[in-house]
């Protein structure tokens, strides 16, 4: 799933809270020049005039001119002065600092996150304005996965070499050996995904890393501008929605299988009584509704299908399973 | 937003950081000379004020102020909770920062403005190919971790029961985030699932926790270790196709024998039996519990159960 990035606010905080933190490192400074505060802090030219405008009519009672702060534009220079009252920024919230801190933790375990780089030094100097050591207050893993396996798909994508993997597919319960044309390699929700064209499928295809029980990176190139703008690549974390000839089941869940709702595509949902609900799933490959249906057990009821054979799907797994406990 | 409330916010906020004692409201207003004439108008443009600066994290506090009777509220801005102490970071560590979280975003979460904090954007964000992006929600996450580094427990519903616990530490694993602390209840160590909070977590005023000498070990969470039951070792044996796959997940160590045949007999450490249950089931007939033998007569029963009721 895909959040959309919040619309750009301008609100007075936002303002505010971009200057408050500009003073200080303008007033620090000898004479950085308008470019360079710019880039810094992500405003326009005309933006960054505006608010140094404002800044002058600024300072502590009386307002006299030598309480105001002084600024000083001088060809493409600026300075500021009597500026103390702002010689530091805002103290940083809990949540800017959780955000630089997941984010260092979560780039440190990527492959080739360094752990004595600056970045882990930056973290370190972090832990002491924040009065923790993150190391020991937050830990992010993105996903689950051979470090060299990331590794190489990662290149291969990079370089736009093909590749030949040896997949283990979950919902069909199948290993196949698969020709792939690598467009990305991103983690969402905790696990790392392949996303590209499929040869054996002629079509894209979304791969679990982890599910990746081998990969052989070929010489064979593959045009990945191209690829990704013809294939209707619909960009990472694009959500994938079953087509209308995929065969559907109606279930009743209980209360305790709400999870299902929250987890896969479902068609329709309403509310039966006790808690339950009934929705309509696709079903891509039965063995994905039978591993679903045993984990349920009398959680849930088949209670249609488009395919008859799937109605009794979940007993006749649960029997098959039970033949391995029970040999005789 | 006009230039004017722009420069009234700032006036507002050097005022009440360089007052050696609190001021009233009415003081601020003449000497700000920056309100409204009307006193309801004054008044709902302060209250305003007093938000934005609260929105944007800066410790408007409010206290009596001294020698007036009767009682008058007064405020100010502490300097030592306003400053940010400077960490000293280099160009190189900036950009480093830059980079990770241009590289690993966070719902809700914005790295640019305490980047701006602690001197601006320096050296190029990620982009293009092959990086990730981690997209990892949560909105109790924030204040939690305000509580881990302030130190102090926090009160939240859980599963319909009151908790009160010392946050030790927040985990985001496999698309979840866990909060691990000392459960006063319960007087031991727990982990929490963020999803299954019932409502926002309280920071509680009250007294500073001690954080254990050793940090609170890194627990590798599976979902069958996330009960408060007795820890048992399970084994199970998975089937040769299926079986790099499980040692992907659960890693090499887990395994405990490898068969001729190319199966595996991994080793699990058990705390939440309907979670393992779930997961061994996520094999179907490629794999077996043989011990021990409690666990294996549960999933006997459940699969019996199902196949009864057709």
């Amino acid at each position: 799933m895909t959040r959309r990035a919040p619309a750009v606010r301008t609100s007075a905080s936002d303002r505010v809270a971009r200057l408050l933190a500009m003073v200080p490192w303008i007033a620090a400074q000898d004479g950085p020049t308008v470019d360079e505060v710019c880039q810094r802090f992500a405003l326009s030219r005309r933006k960054l005039i505006e608010d140094l405008e404002v800044l002058m009519m600024v300072g502590v009672p009386p307002y006299t001119p030598d309480t105001l702060i002084d600024v000083v534009i001088e060809g493409d220079r600026v300075w500021l002065r009597f500026a103390e009252v702002f010689a530091r920024p805002l103290h940083l919230t809990p949540e800017q600092g959780l955000a630089l801190v997941a984010a260092g933790s979560a780039s440190q375990g990527l492959p080739g996150g360094e752990l004595h780089g600056p970045l882990a030094t930056a973290l370190g100097k972090l832990a002491g304005v924040l009065g923790v050591d993150p190391a020991e207050a937050v830990s992010v893993t993105l996903g689950e996965s051979h470090p060299g396996m990331l590794d190489a798909l990662r290149t291969a994508a990079a370089e736009g070499h093909r590749v030949r993997i040896d997949y283990y597919s979950y919902g069909r319960d199948e290993r196949t050996t698969r020709t792939v044309d690598p467009h990305a390699v991103y983690a969402q929700g905790g696990a790392w995904y392949l996303r590209g064209y499929c040869h054996k499928a002629r079509d894209l295809r979304q791969f679990r890393v982890e599910r990746v029980v081998d990969v052989q990176v070929l010489d064979e190139t593959f045009d990945r501008e191209a690829a990704t703008a013809t294939a209707g690549d619909a960009g990472a974390g694009a959500e994938f929605v079953p087509g209308p000839d995929v065969p559907r089941v109606t279930l009743d869940l209980a209360p305790a299988a709400a999870w299902v709702v929250e987890t896969y595509p479902v068609d329709e949902v309403s509310d039966l009584d006790d808690g339950w609900r009934r929705v309509r799933l696709a079903v891509t490959a039965r063995p994905w509704l039978e591993r679903l249906l045993v984990r349920l057990g009398r959680d849930a009821r088949v209670v249609e299908a488009d395919d008859p054979d799937l109605l009794t799907a979940g007993p006749r797994a649960a029997r098959r399973i039970l033949d391995r406990y029970r040999p005789d | 937003m006009s230039a004017a409330k722009l420069e009234r916010l700032l006036n507002l906020t050097a005022l009440l950081l360089e007052t050696p004692r609190p001021l009233s409201a009415q003081e601020i207003r003449e000497r700000l000379r920056a309100y409204p004439e009307d006193t309801d108008a004054f008044r709902r443009a302060f209250e305003r004020d007093k938000e934005d600066l609260r929105a944007m994290g800066v410790p408007l506090t409010v206290q009596d102020v001294p020698g007036v009777i009767p009682v008058v509220e007064g405020y100010r801005i502490p300097k030592d909770r306003y400053y940010l102490r400077d960490p000293g970071l280099t160009p190189d560590e900036l950009a480093a920062l830059r980079l990770a979280a241009s590289v690993v975003r966070l719902d809700g979460l914005s790295a640019s403005e305490g980047l701006l904090k602690l001197g601006g954007l320096v050296g190029e964000p990620g982009g293009g190919l092959g990086l990730a992006v981690g997209s990892l929600p949560g909105s109790n996450v924030g204040p939690l971790f305000g509580a881990i580094t302030a130190q102090v427990p926090v009160r939240f519903g859980y599963r319909g029961e009151e908790r009160t616990v010392d946050p030790y530490r927040i985990e985001f694993q496999r698309g979840r985030w866990y909060l691990s602390g000392y459960d006063h209840a319960r007087a031991a160590e727990r982990v929490f699932r963020l999803d299954r909070f019932d409502g926002p977590a309280r920071a509680l005023p009250g007294p500073r926790f001690e954080r254990p000498a050793v940090a609170a070990p890194g627990v590798q969470l599976a979902p069958w270790q996330l009960g408060e039951g007795e820890a048992v070792e399970a084994r199970v044996l998975v089937d040769a196709a299926q079986a790099p796959w499980i040692m992907q997940h659960l890693g090499a160590g887990a395994v405990v024998e490898e068969r001729g045949d190319g199966s595996v007999v991994v080793g699990m450490t058990v705390t939440n039996r309907e979670n393992f249950r779930s997961f061994v089931l996520t094999f179907l007939d490629h794999a077996e519990v043989l011990a021990p033998d409690d666990l294996r007569d549960d999933v006997v029963a459940w699969l019996e159960a199902q196949v009864g009721a057709a």
